[in-house]
């Protein structure tokens, strides 16, 4: 059965359909890359899927529960969790604060009033695992401000991840990181992801397999990290398939991959 | 954490003293000024836990503060003389208006929430002022409540405050470092994030804002057995604007903000008040300096001139 579905979904700003009657299914265990260009509606899709934004039209499904009209916060106790195209995270907090928040934000109410946070070492423990994880151990103690913007991207899934989740939607982790930080990414996704890289080796645990989507422009991380391929044009999906199969698509190649797809052939 | 509350101690012992020193030099006068900065700490200090902790710039808050003062001056006049029956009704009732009004005005952001917050201090203000058999514009006479363990006089409403204004900030520390405390700044700090990870920003918030009216409340019911009169004036949204220049003069989002800025602008006033008529162009430069020069307010200088 698939993890996430997606029904005639549709998203209407004024009178422009940013996200048209868009279907999609994601099975449980893959990483599946949404790719497509500039103003395709992918970021718009991510947060009618996170709850940032309600869907015009259409229902989403995720894990047999109708997720259609539930608050964003619900969500994320279901397992699904996102990043931000746009780094999104507590500034002024350092690595650890940031992580421990999250992490907080899942085990137990947070409707405490008395006990110091801070004493509780259940939460700290779990923001370094996190962290270790992340590669970011020796920046644990440094403010979120001050990190590299790599340092950055990769708090940025790390946050998704302290939420515990079954699913991650990640939107263009991969964006604006040189060659060596996006591959770091490139490692870091396919070790919590059952991808065709298998486990990354140098250190880092091993596959936690979660469901991923995933939203990237970096064409060569998408080919190697996605079991399967969508690709969204105008707000609609005009092709679902295995790597193999978006490369060969000539739909595809006249909307999106041009001469970009031809570097993979 | 010790050095940080040796000052605070030193100024409790300063406060413990000052009546009988007071009253000993004929200053009796004092006695019941410092009454009145601790009151207006107290209301100051809960609009800073929304306002700089929270991140919730609420226009309203004198609604709380009145509502609390008259619940004392109506349920007096209508018989009820016990403090124990009137302290929990006032509060309560300042808690429920917080949650009506919070609800409501949290569906909203920036100056919408300004604005509608203030919207309904207005209300309340209008409401209240309606009432011709509660004094309408003249405001109402509050008899001092029967505590029964001991006699409401001066004094004892002087030791009466500390203990409630020690109190509530104690508790304050506590929850501003608490699961709720760091949830409710991570709110402020980054709405967006904290929704993202899994917090239901809206309930979150509303707690505060109901915890910062039934405190507000409780200033208010101190207020109106100090004067011994509910006054249309505490309802006002000038007094909504007082109690913010007090938090902005303190530092938003300090813990000694609301203490600090409560206590320096009712001196300054006081001080002003004695010279010339037109204080209030003297309050305003002050203020005027502090926002340009110190945006974390006194409690900021003091932080940055005598470390943390």
């Amino acid at each position: 059965m698939s993890l996430l579905a997606l029904e005639h979904l549709t998203k209407l700003f004024g009178g422009l359909a940013a996200v048209n009657d868009c279907n999609l299914t994601i099975e449980a265990g893959e990483i599946h890359a949404l790719i497509g260009p500039n103003g395709a509606g992918k970021t718009t899709l991510i947060n009618q899927i996170s709850g940032a934004l309600q869907p015009t039209k259409g229902q989403i499904h995720f894990d047999g529960h109708n997720i259609t009209h539930i608050p964003q916060h619900q969500r994320v106790r279901l397992g699904l969790a996102r990043t931000f195209q746009i780094t999104n995270l507590f500034k002024s907090y350092t690595v650890l604060e940031n992580l421990e928040l999250a992490v907080q934000a899942h085990s137990g109410s947070s409707l405490r009033f008395w006990s110091p946070v801070h004493r509780e070492a259940d939460l700290t423990e779990e923001a370094e695992q996190i962290s270790e994880l992340l590669g970011l151990t020796l920046r644990n103690h440094t403010m979120v401000a001050q990190l590299s913007h790599g340092e950055q991207r990769q708090l940025e899934v790390g946050l998704a991840l302290a939420c515990k989740p079954r699913m991650l939607l990640l939107d263009e982790p991969m964006a604006g990181m040189g060659s060596e930080e996006s591959e770091r990414m490139v490692g870091l996704i396919a070790n919590l992801g059952r991808s065709p890289l298998g486990p990354a080796g140098a250190g880092v645990p091993t596959g936690q397999n979660l469901t991923i989507l995933l939203v990237e422009h970096d064409m060569d991380a998408v080919f190697r990290l996605a079991s399967r391929i969508s690709v969204l044009v105008y707000g609609h999906v005009i092709a679902s398939g295995d790597p193999e199969e978006i490369r060969a698509n000539p739909d595809v190649h006249k909307a999106y991959l041009g001469d970009e797809g031809g570097r993979h052939r | 954490m010790k050095r940080e509350w040796l000052l605070p101690l030193v100024l409790l012992g300063l406060l413990l003293a000052f009546p009988p020193v007071a009253s000993a030099t004929g200053l009796e006068f004092y006695t019941g000024l410092v009454t009145k900065i601790m009151i207006f700490a107290l209301a100051a200090s809960s609009l800073n836990l929304i306002l700089g902790f929270g991140g919730m710039v609420s226009f309203g808050h004198a609604a709380f503060f009145g509502v609390g003062a008259y619940t004392s001056a109506i349920l007096t006049r209508e018989g009820v003389t016990s403090a124990w029956v009137i302290w929990p009704t006032a509060i309560v009732l300042c808690a429920l208006l917080a949650l009506l009004i919070g609800a409501i005005c949290l569906r909203t952001r920036g100056v919408y929430f300004i604005m509608i917050t203030l919207a309904f201090a207005q209300m309340i203000y209008f409401v209240v002022i309606s009432f011709k058999q509660y004094g309408g514009e003249d405001g109402l006479r509050a008899r001092r409540p029967d505590f029964g363990l001991f006699e409401l006089n001066d004094t004892t409403l002087y030791y009466l405050t500390l203990a409630v204004l020690v109190g509530t900030l104690y508790a304050m520390a506590r929850l501003v470092n608490s699961r709720f405390g760091r949830v409710l700044q991570a709110i402020r700090e980054n709405e967006t994030r904290a929704a993202a990870i899994g917090y239901s920003v809206y309930h979150y918030q509303l707690v505060a804002f109901v915890i910062a009216g039934a405190v507000a409340g409780l200033a208010g019911l101190l207020m109106a057995h100090y004067t011994q009169y509910a006054s249309p004036n505490l309802l006002a949204w000038q007094q909504s604007g007082h109690l913010m220049m007090m938090v902005i003069l303190g530092g938003v989002g300090q813990f000694w903000g609301g203490v600090l800025g409560a206590a320096v602008l009712l001196v300054v006033e006081e001080i002003l008040q004695g010279f010339t008529i037109f204080w209030q162009l003297g309050v305003g430069i002050i203020l005027l300096l502090i926002v340009l020069f110190a945006p974390k307010g006194i409690a900021g200088l003091l932080r940055r001139r005598f470390g943390s």
